[in-house]
């Protein structure tokens, strides 16, 4: 699915496009994906050497407020040392983006794979740029001791209305996920899959996985925070993530699944919606099949009967047919003879006659003596 | 089969075979209509004794009968949450596409879960026994769907939980 990809497919079509095209391109491509993702792509043939990428993504934010309109310095370091003489970040960036890349295109190798990957990898610099950011709040993130030796949850916001809370602790950090859902029937199957997930991490296999755990009731690690944060109807999701899981390339893997948790959960819940909804169909034309045996069979029945009926009246049948059509030629004989005798008569064609003859014409009527006058 | 699922469908099949004996009766209210007197039940003289046969609190069934209708209400068996949306949603789909069935009612009885609506003119077209059969086998078929549905939802979700964490080993 598009959306758990790191890899932008619409945004490495058009470079790969770029790349590949013998004579240079006007390209002016604005793309929109999903979670309020904006990508502008220009090229021209004008300028045939460099292609501008503009990336507008939506910036965790920490409490409720963006961390920065603009990028972090050390995040556009990171973004420059991915490929030093093929990307460049331009500052200020583009108006109403983050970040305008200087892409020159022709330094990309014209080998497949190579070429291929490095295109990959710069489609990709939208992941890179949120990654990034969760990174930095897991590694720096000032852990407040309050009282008990509690810490003080921090609230992210990758999409709006899902927030979710990192708990840094001292031997892990624990990343808690509010679930909301609209409908009761998602309510349901996604708490059957985080039971599921529950039963799948407390086993042998996935020793090594975070600790997963699901409760309906806010955990003790938030208490304290505002009563709009803690209503849910599905419940909180708790993963404690400990150092094993943020070791070299594992922590990309690590930050990249907490950030599309959410959208995990709605997709299992929609597929199986629509996975119900298919066998259901299914299994209708089974349920349906014995009443139509039943009424089959006594088709088949009245059909015997009938053809039965047919053979024995077979003879009587046929005569009936015999006299119909006797009697239908009888009768159309007459009629022509009627017509023609009326020829005959009146050879002489007078136009309009009719007429006057009907009008003026006219036989007196005698009417029969039916009525009786009384006599005084 | 469960003893107690046994017991249950032949008790059923026994009042349905003494219910099931219908014959055309005009409407006694309306000049020149015929109606399903089940349904209307304005004539009491018109209308047996309502047979109620429970299997537990949960599985029961209703056959009401009347001089030229039979009417047969089921609840069926949910043990969770979860069985509770999928038979909901199962047998609202198929009272939706009622006409497939002919002898099911499009909206089930208040109480039950779905209905069924047999008058004397389906009798002339199917056979008696066949449409008892027919009955029968459809209230044995969905639990057994009901149950397969769980179980697939579930194996489902345990697959997709296994996918999940893979990522983070």
């Amino acid at each position: 699915m598009a959306c758990f990809e790191r890899v932008s497919p619409a945004l490495r079509e058009i470079l790969t496009r770029i790349h590949r095209a013998e004579r240079p391109l006007e390209v002016d491509h604005h793309v929109h994906e999903f979670g309020s993702v904006h990508y502008h792509v220009k090229h021209s043939v004008t300028d045939p050497v460099y292609t501008y990428l503009s990336v507008s993504t939506p910036l965790l934010s920490s409490q409720g407020l963006p961390i920065s309109s603009h990028l972090p310095q050390h995040t556009l370091e990171m973004v420059n040392g991915i490929f030093p003489g093929v990307m460049e970040a331009l500052v200020p960036p583009n108006e109403g983006y983050q970040l305008t890349l200087k892409l020159d295109i022709s330094r990309i190798p014209r080998d497949g794979k190579a070429s291929t990957k490095m295109i990959s990898d710069i489609a990709s610099v939208q992941s890179a740029l949120v990654s990034t950011q969760l990174k930095e709040i897991l590694r720096n993130v000032e852990s407040r001791e309050v009282g008990y030796g509690i810490y003080k949850p921090i609230k992210l916001m990758y999409h709006p209305r899902e927030p979710f809370f990192v708990v840094k602790q001292p031997a892990k950090t624990t990343a808690i996920f509010p679930m909301r859902f609209k409908e009761k029937e998602d309510v349901i199957i996604a708490t059957a899959f985080f039971q599921e997930l529950m039963d799948v991490g407390s086993s042998e296999a996935f020793r090594k996985a975070p600790h997963c755990i699901w409760s309906p009731i806010p955990p003790a690690e938030l208490r304290g925070e505002p009563i709009e944060d803690l209503s849910t109807n599905g419940g909180f999701l708790s993963f404690d993530i400990t150092l094993r899981h943020v070791q070299g390339k594992k922590l990309e893997k690590t930050v990249w699944s907490l950030l599309n948790v959410y959208t995990f959960v709605k997709w299992h819940v929609k597929s199986s919606r629509g996975f119900v909804q298919r066998r259901m169909r299914m299994r209708l034309d089974k349920l349906v099949q014995p009443l139509h045996d039943v009424g089959n069979e006594e088709g088949d029945d009245h059909r015997e009967t009938r053809k039965k009926t047919k053979k024995v009246d077979g003879g009587c049948t046929n005569v009936r047919k015999w006299m119909r059509v006797s009697k239908k030629k009888i009768l159309g004989r007459n009629l022509e003879l009627g017509n023609k005798m009326k020829r005959i008569r009146s050879r002489i064609k007078i136009h309009c006659f009719s007429r006057l003859r009907r009008k003026w014409l006219r036989m007196p009527k005698f009417s029969p003596v039916t009525r009786y006058m009384k006599l005084e | 089969m469960a003893n107690s699922l046994r017991l249950y469908l032949t008790c059923i099949r026994n009042t349905l075979e003494a219910a099931l004996c219908l014959q055309n009766f005009p409407c006694q209210e309306v000049e020149r209509h015929n109606k399903p007197e089940v349904e209307l039940k304005t004539s009491p003289e018109l209308l047996l004794n309502p047979v109620l046969i429970c299997r537990n609190e949960a599985e029961k069934c209703l056959i009401e009968t009347s001089i030229n209708s039979l009417r047969i209400s089921l609840k069926v068996k949910q043990a969770d949450e979860l069985e509770n949306i999928l038979t909901k949603k199962f047998l609202r789909f198929l009272s939706m596409r009622a006409e497939a069935f002919q002898v099911l009612r499009r909206k089930p009885v208040q109480g039950y879960d779905i209905s069924f609506l047999i008058t004397n003119y389906h009798c002339e077209d199917m056979q008696k026994q066949k449409l008892i059969e027919f009955i029968v086998q459809f209230m044995e078929d969905i639990d057994k769907e009901i149950s397969e549905l769980k179980l697939s939802v579930n194996t489902r979700g345990r697959l997709v939980a296994t996918e999940f964490l893979k990522q983070f080993i």
